[in-house]
């Protein structure tokens, strides 16, 4: 508690008055002849002693209203830390811009954010002389003071949508920082925001406030730019069967229609760009939604021919907020993977679960086949090896000639995958834990395992790996235990780049990855190839296989790389093209989304092309030699946070900034009057000339009452 | 001044010194005021005849002897009954006492007196004086001759309100001295234990007297109008009380009238006329209060 006019605190002393006045005054009373004295001594004794009652009351109430009266003309205010007391001293102020996406949101006529540019503006304005300010906003850099506000207004100015846009928590924290590095006493934070939930998520929260309690005094002035009400219509992100797809097969997108808002319908379709670079209506359905609430939308591309694919789903029709009514893809389309299966004599026999899996003969007649196997014996494999395999997969071996062994290793280095499924043909283990084929295989084989009870089943830990990722959806679903595993081999301990993909229900690992060179071996502890009724070391294959049907593709799609291959991105991440050694080039040219060609420069050490200026989503192309040349895309998409509308209670925002005050203004009022408060605390003037009044009113009314005529 | 009504005014009264005239005064204005005279149709009896002289009044000439001897008699009547009048007067320090009036109690009670005095004789009713303090100080026997209102008169500005008093011993003295039925008509603030005047009332009452008490206060005694803090000294037994004077005169007043009313109500009892006064009020009250009483007897 401070006071504007403490001088005026001796005004207190005026107290004494009504103490003097009733305690001396009261002496001097007037001398009067009275014969009728009977009748006031009577009632002199009860008349007193009210009196006195009365006087004490009066007494009090007239020191009170003096006392009040003094108080308040001192103007007393309550202040805080990193109060200034003074509305006039310099202050050092970091004005924050949420530039996210949603931020384009409008009404009235403006986006959100030229609502927080128009405002901040206005502030600037407003900022006491030789303020420190700084300007941020939610796009990744380093932050500072301004040189001075001219240049603070031109940075206001230049304000534009970030794509990539971070966290308000991790840019208040920077701002904190930044003016932990003032030296002026005062200091304060606005954040200019539409008070989405997404701009605040839980993880950032507890890291902002240790940054608030390091930064003591600072105000944070959150300014509410947003709607209260937003309608929107919006599209979820893609989630595509596939980013690179065998010719002829399917692909399938899916996303979600969302709404914020009343029940509505609206028209969503799929367009795809030609070889002419026209974009092609491929298909559309009307969707009805209902309010608040979200409809799952699915379409299926057929007949696509090999090479890049981009094309975007989209909300036809326009609403308040563009930015999420249109979602970008790229999918490449490539002839079927050429999979080399090695078997023990009779080959065919023994790789038939495994062939049937990945290149089932019903699809392998109608061409729409993902991988295209070729099964040999094992004796021939190292004369096989030469052709133009994408994957080797090595079905129950025996022991082979380390020579053999070297040359997998060589074939897998060169960027390729190489199988090895285990199984009772290993038993002569020296062959296995040889030095050449310790380059494949992850460890060395100890002993078979053996479990008759049935008890051992396949047990993915997470399904985080590209293997499992397919089955991630239905994590729980998945009826591993209805496919025991018998007898698998148990290794030593695993080589220090291996890592385990999916264990066993026992711990054991039972497929097991190990980079080689570029490329890749997988192992698996026990077999695909053993009939059910011949002593199995496994019902995998057997009966209602989907889960083995798909572990295997997913396994052979790893194997190829396929899966590894991303071509759609979220706007800030970098994207990579893989590059074909055999063809690579010194420069190429990309084409963003804004029609901008920019040239790109390889990788070409770990031949990729990385692209790190992926802000604007879009449809990105690369492009190389001509129309014969390599040509490639890759898509960018708004992380869907980016655009969620869904605003965040005060509640809920008191609880992010737990015990540090925060100050919520919607207008320049309301952020007037908080400013003040904060610079020069609360004034108690008003309330303490509210209680000077309602005592002067009661004195009135006591002293009116006693007195009355 | 249109009427002789003003001199019914205590600060008018005030402006004439000689208390005969004032008494003149006040009963002229009291009796214009009344619009039937009082003494119409009073039982009274012829009893002798006189040579007229110079300022008898002519309406009294008889004109039938007039007729027959040629000269001018005036018919003398006497009242068939008389009635004995008594002014008892306080003479206790306490009369003496004004706030801000032209009249103390005294002088109210004197004015009073001498009015009455006027209008009983006016009458041919005797009328004598009693004062008293502690005890009956000085008396005159009651006459109803002319010049008897002289020597009451005179008597009666000579009073001075001074020293302690015992209205209820005093009454009590009258009454054991008082033979025959008479009117008395007490002048007092009655500030004195009320048991014992009343006593004292009722023995005269029970002697065969009407009493007619003029209770008379100061304005200031019945107003209270004083404020702030002021100290009260009773000037007899020199109390003395300091108080709130505004914070008081709730109480005060409620007293007051208390007081007055236990008064009135006793007195109603014991049928005696209770008639309170204050020094800001006119006369005729009390004047009218002796004629209604005079007439009740008549």
């Amino acid at each position: 508690m401070t006071f504007v006019t403490p001088a005026l605190l001796a005004g207190a002393f005026l107290v004494a008055v009504p103490l003097v006045l009733h305690l001396i005054m009261r002496q001097k009373p007037k001398r009067l002849e009275f014969p009728a004295l009977r009748f006031v001594a009577r009632r002199h004794e009860t008349n007193q002693r009210r009196l006195r009652l009365r006087h004490l009351l009066l007494l009090l109430l007239r020191a009170a209203a003096i006392a009040l009266l003094a108080l308040a003309l001192a103007r007393p205010t309550l202040r805080w830390a990193g109060a200034m007391g003074s509305q006039e001293a310099p202050i050092a102020a970091v004005l924050v811009f949420d530039a996210a996406p949603r931020m384009q949101y409008r009404a009235e006529n403006r986006t959100r954010l030229e609502a927080a540019q128009e405002f901040g503006l206005w502030l600037l304005g407003q900022l006491p002389r030789d303020s420190q300010i700084a300007v941020l906003n939610t796009r990744l850099g380093p932050s500072a003071f301004e040189v001075d506000l001219g240049s603070a207004r031109d940075r206001v100015r230049r304000l534009d949508p970030v794509a990539n846009s971070q966290s308000l928590p991790v840019v208040i924290e920077d701002a904190l920082r930044l003016l932990s590095e003032s030296d002026l006493p005062s200091r304060e934070v606005y954040v200019f925001t539409d008070l989405s939930r997404a701009g605040w998520p839980d993880g950032e929260v507890a890291r902002l406030q240790d940054r608030l309690t390091a930064v003591p005094g600072a105000a944070v002035f959150l300014i509410d730019v947003g709607v209260e009400q937003p309608s929107n219509y919006a599209l979820g992100a893609l989630r595509l069967s596939s980013q690179v797809l065998s010719s002829r097969g399917t692909l399938q997108v899916e996303t979600a229609l969302h709404r914020m808002g009343e029940a509505g319908e609206r028209t969503v379709e799929v367009v795809l760009a030609d070889s002419e670079g026209q974009q092609q209506r491929r298909s559309q359905q009307t969707v009805a939604v209902e309010a608040d609430g979200s409809q799952r939308v699915e379409f299926r591309l057929g007949g696509l021919e090999v090479g890049a694919h981009q094309g975007e789903v989209r909300i036809a029709g326009q609403d308040a907020l563009a930015e999420d009514d249109v979602r970008y893809f790229t999918v490449e389309v490539q002839p079927p993977w050429n999979i080399l299966v090695a078997a023990p004599d009779p080959a065919d026999a023994y790789a038939l679960y495994l062939t049937e899996a990945l290149a089932p003969s019903m699809f392998r007649k109608r061409g729409q086949a993902r991988f295209a196997c070729q099964v040999t014996s094992l004796d021939s494999l190292s004369d096989r090896l030469a052709g133009d395999w994408s994957a080797v997969c090595l079905v129950d071996p025996g022991p082979m000639e380390p020579a053999v062994w070297k040359r997998l290793a060589e074939f897998a280095s060169e960027g390729r995958g190489v199988a090895v499924f285990l199984g009772r043909n290993a038993a002569a283990v020296d062959s296995f834990n040889e030095s050449q084929a310790q380059a494949i295989l992850p460890a060395p084989l100890l002993r078979q395992a053996r479990r008759p009870g049935g008890d051992v089943y396949f047990a993915p830990a997470d399904y985080q790996h590209p293997v499992t990722a397919a089955f991630r959806g239905q994590a729980d679903a998945v009826p591993w235990s209805a496919f025991p595993v018998f007898r698998y081999w148990q290794l030593a301990d695993l080589a220090a780049d291996a890592s385990v993909v999916v264990p066993f229900s026992d711990g054991a690992p039972a497929l097991i990855e190990r980079p080689v060179g570029d490329g890749r071996a997988m192992t698996l502890t026990t077999p695909v190839s053993d009939r059910p009724h011949r002593n199995p070391w496994n019902l995998l294959p057997v009966g209602e296989a989907w889960p083995f049907l798909i572990l295997a593709n997913e396994l052979a799609a790893y194997l190829v790389g396929s899966s590894e291959e991303q071509l759609n991105y979220v706007a800030g991440q970098t994207a990579a093209l893989r590059l074909d050694p055999a063809q690579r080039r010194s420069r190429y040219t990309l084409s963003t989304p804004g029609k901008l060609k920019l040239p790109v420069t390889p990788d070409l050490n770990r031949n990729v092309l990385l692209v790190s200026a992926t802000d604007e989503p879009g449809n990105y192309r690369v492009q190389a030699g001509g129309r014969e040349g390599f040509d490639r895309g890759f898509s960018v998409n708004l992380a869907p946070q980016q655009t969620e509308l869904r605003r965040i209670g005060e509640e809920q925002l008191r609880r992010i900034f737990g015990p540090m005050p925060f100050q919520l203004a919607r207008d320049r009022k309301q952020l007037e009057g908080k400013q003040r408060e904060a610079r020069v605390g609360r004034e108690l003037f008003t309330p303490l000339m509210l209680m000077l009044i309602v005592v002067l009113g009661a004195e009135h009314l006591v002293s009116n009452r006693f007195y009355r005529e | 001044m249109p009427s002789a009504e003003r001199y019914l005014k205590p600060e008018v009264v005030n402006q004439i010194k000689r208390l005969d005239l004032r008494a003149q005064f006040i009963v002229r204005g009291f009796l214009q005021g009344l619009h039937a005279s009082p003494f119409h149709g009073f039982s009274v009896e012829f009893s002798e005849h006189r040579r007229y002289t110079p300022g008898d009044d002519p309406k009294d000439i008889d004109w039938l002897v007039y007729a027959k001897t040629d000269k001018y008699y005036v018919k003398k009547f006497e009242a068939e009954t008389n009635i004995t009048g008594y002014l008892v007067m306080d003479l206790s320090r306490s009369m003496g006492y004004t706030y801000r009036q032209e009249l103390t109690k005294f002088d109210y009670s004197i004015c009073l007196a001498a009015a009455l005095a006027y209008l009983m004789i006016h009458q041919q009713d005797p009328v004598g004086l009693l004062t008293f303090d502690r005890k009956l100080r000085g008396s005159l026997a009651p006459r109803s001759r002319r010049s008897h209102l002289g020597d009451l008169l005179s008597l009666l500005a000579r009073l001075k309100p001074e020293g302690e008093t015992d209205i209820a011993a005093s009454l009590i003295q009258v009454a054991a001295m008082l033979k025959h039925a008479s009117l008395v008509m007490v002048f007092s603030d009655l500030l004195a234990e009320p048991d014992a005047v009343l006593e004292s009332l009722y023995r005269l009452r029970h002697g065969g007297h009407d009493v007619i008490v003029f209770h008379i206060l100061d304005e200031a005694e019945v107003r209270f109008p004083f404020g702030g803090m002021v100290e009260l000294e009773d000037p007899e037994d020199h109390r003395k009380l300091a108080i709130d004077a505004d914070g008081f005169r709730r109480d005060y007043l409620a007293e007051v009238d208390a007081f007055r009313e236990r008064y009135r109500r006793e007195c109603v009892q014991a049928r005696i006329d209770y008639v309170p006064l204050d020094t800001s009020m006119q006369f005729d009250r009390a004047l009218m209060e002796y004629l209604v009483n005079r007439s009740a007897r008549g």
